[in-house]
């Protein structure tokens, strides 16, 4: 007999796998159909034919679409990505070498917009249309309404023109220092954070307040005797939280295309850079590396997502765990 | 994506009331008035944009936005002739934006209808007959969701060459499963309401069922959800647009412009704040009256 937990799992991995499959081969498929191959732009225009045909052969480009996406995907599924046409350096230590900063630069951005969240939206939920709660809209309206690389270059002008508080541009190695490497990071995370935070406390400020007007137990709690504060802490905050656990776990898939616009404008060697890279030179092995790792990490934060729900959340647990 | 900027006002459902056509005596009709300055505001915003960007240009004193001469370059703001300078090849700012304002908004709908017809639906046919038509389709739009969008993006504008169509077509992949998502979940709610199971068992065919019966009723979260996303497409045609994918050089876009100006912009601040702050002004109306108009229909 197996649990309504371990039967989502099942579930959701077996929808992951075509899910997954279908992306590489629309990857394959879109790279494929660009214009030039890896051999033309390594070579540059003023390749001899016969230097192109030695390099085609040596990287299979002349072999069929078909075969070619499926001996990838035949080495893919042992872990084996291949190598990168332009450097010959692996995929996999590529993907090794530029994860951790765009990891680093989402968490730092995570982390600070969700610290600032939980006491915003409680202080706005606390007293709906009071002073603070205006206040907070119309920030968030605001934050909504600006463009991220808008926001970027406004605090580079500001904080590293102007100020000259924080670097502009570049990456320091957390190995190299401590703090120049979240200086380096500041700048980057607030311009990712700053947007995220204002949705986040919108989202956050509304599920509370709805838990306060319509549930019972919140009812419960006052009838009982709890403070308003304690009512809204205590009670109301830990279940709106997960509402807003499903938004952040469902939204990493768009926080990643972010990324990649902000790593360029801070010169940051993140995934970004080198998907940029790779596309440009038609190093279809390296994109597809590339995509994959995303599109695994969007795939599992969905499903881990769903496992917290419903861990978390007895109703769904027993309720609708197999839809 | 802009589907999420929740809100739930308390006196939507008294401002709803008040929206209502009622027997009219003067005071009730100003009380509605100050209650909708939430829809009111915005939409002159809007309106006011509008028409600079498309009407503006065709009745004013608006030089053109490319071919520049170079001897003009750099001029201050408030120049006579150029409201905000030129730029270090000569062109005149104001009528860049003016210029770049019109693609934006002309791309942004463009996207937002194909999304709405499109995405539309298939949302609504996968969400009516459910089954394994429902799991293919679904499973189609995961892949696309789960795929990078800047990666389509860039392949199009590579391979087909940057310009205002194949902006449109990359931005596409954005909003065509996110309509598709938002009208399924509506479809699915509709299909178990009586009105729907009524007209079934009274032998109405299916397509006229989706026709007059479900799109009327998910329009409006649709439409609702369009210009909530505008102000999202708007920002991602310029981001386009700043990598050079979007709309060509030198013909204007606020990203693009935005993007020369980074270059110089310690030196030069106003090349980039000036689109940066249309940008901003216009998203802004969007999201607003988006959101105004998302708790109307939510209260209802």
């Amino acid at each position: 007999m197996r649990s309504p937990t371990a039967r989502l799992i099942v579930n959701r991995v077996a929808t992951a796998i075509p899910v997954l499959w279908g992306v590489t081969f629309l990857t394959f498929l879109v790279v494929n159909r660009l214009p030039g191959d890896a051999a033309q732009q390594l070579l540059g225009i003023n390749a001899s034919q016969q230097q192109l045909q030695e390099l085609r052969d040596k990287l299979n480009l002349d072999q069929p679409f078909l075969t070619r996406y499926f001996d990838w995907l035949g080495h893919a599924v042992t872990g084996d990505l291949g190598r990168s046409f332009a450097s010959d350096q692996s995929v996999t230590s590529i993907l090794s070498e530029r994860l951790p900063v765009t990891f680093e630069l989402l968490a730092y951005a995570l982390i600070v917009s969700l610290v600032f969240t939980v006491p915003v939206a409680l202080l706005a939920a606390r007293k709906p249309n009071g002073i603070v709660d205006r206040i907070t809209m119309a920030t968030s309206m605001v934050g909504l309404s600006v463009a991220n690389y808008v926001l970027a270059l406004l605090l580079v002008y500001v904080f590293a023109v102007k100020l000259e508080w924080l670097p502009a541009i570049g990456y320091v190695n957390p190995s190299d220092g401590i703090w120049p490497f979240i200086k380096s990071l500041t700048l980057p995370a607030i311009s990712i954070g700053f947007p995220l935070f204002c949705f986040y406390t919108r989202l956050l400020r509304a599920d509370i307040l709805e838990q306060m007007q319509g549930e019972d137990y919140v009812v419960t709690a006052k009838a009982k005797g709890a403070g308003p504060w304690r009512v809204l802490a205590r009670h109301a905050l830990p279940n709106s939280l997960f509402g807003l656990l499903t938004v952040v776990g469902l939204n990493i898939g768009t926080l990643i295309g972010v990324t990649v616009i902000i790593e360029s404008i801070f010169s940051l060697p993140g995934i970004g850079g080198a998907l940029l890279e790779a596309i440009n030179n038609r190093d279809i092995l390296v994109v597809q590396g590339i995509v994959l790792v995303l599109a695994v990490i969007v795939v599992l934060a969905n499903l881990i997502t769903d496992l917290l729900y419903s861990v978390l959340d007895p109703r769904i647990r027993y309720g609708r765990a197999a839809s | 994506m802009g589907a999420q900027l929740p809100e739930a006002e308390p006196q939507v459902a008294t401002s709803a009331l008040t929206l209502a056509p009622t027997a009219g005596e003067p005071i009730e009709r100003r009380r509605g008035l100050l209650h909708s300055l939430d829809v009111v505001i915005p939409g002159a915003m809007l309106g006011f944009l509008l028409f600079l960007f498309f009407v503006w240009p065709l009745i004013g004193p608006v030089g053109k936005p490319t071919g520049g001469n170079i001897l003009n370059a750099n001029i201050e703001p408030f120049s006579s002739g150029h409201l905000f300078g030129t730029d270090p090849v000569g062109n005149d700012i104001w009528s860049r934006i003016l210029y770049g304002g019109r693609s934006s908004i002309e791309i942004a709908l463009a996207v937002q209808l194909i999304g709405l017809v499109l995405g539309g639906a298939v949302g609504a046919f996968a969400g009516y007959w459910g089954g394994a038509l429902d799991l293919v389709l679904m499973r189609v739009l995961d892949v696309l969701i789960a795929f990078p969008a800047l990666v389509i993006a860039l392949a199009i504008a590579q391979s087909l060459g940057p310009s205002e169509f194949h902006t449109i077509l990359a931005l596409s992949f954005f909003s065509v499963p996110a309509f598709a998502r938002i009208s399924r979940a509506g479809t699915l709610q509709l299909r178990e309401r009586t009105f729907i199971l009524a007209s079934r068992l009274s032998g109405t065919s299916s397509p006229r069922v989706l026709l007059r019966h479900v799109a009327p009723n998910i329009l409006p979260q649709l439409v609702t959800f369009g210009l909530l996303g505008m102000g999202v497409i708007i920002i991602l045609e310029g981001a386009l647009s700043f990598f050079g994918l979007g709309i060509p050089p030198p013909n204007p876009s606020w990203g693009n412009m935005i993007f020369d100006g980074q270059g110089i912009l310690s030196a030069e601040p106003r090349l980039v704040l000036v689109p940066s702050a249309f940008l901003f002004v216009t998203v802004l109306s969007f999201n607003l009256l988006g959101d105004a108009l998302r708790s109307r229909w939510s209260a209802l």
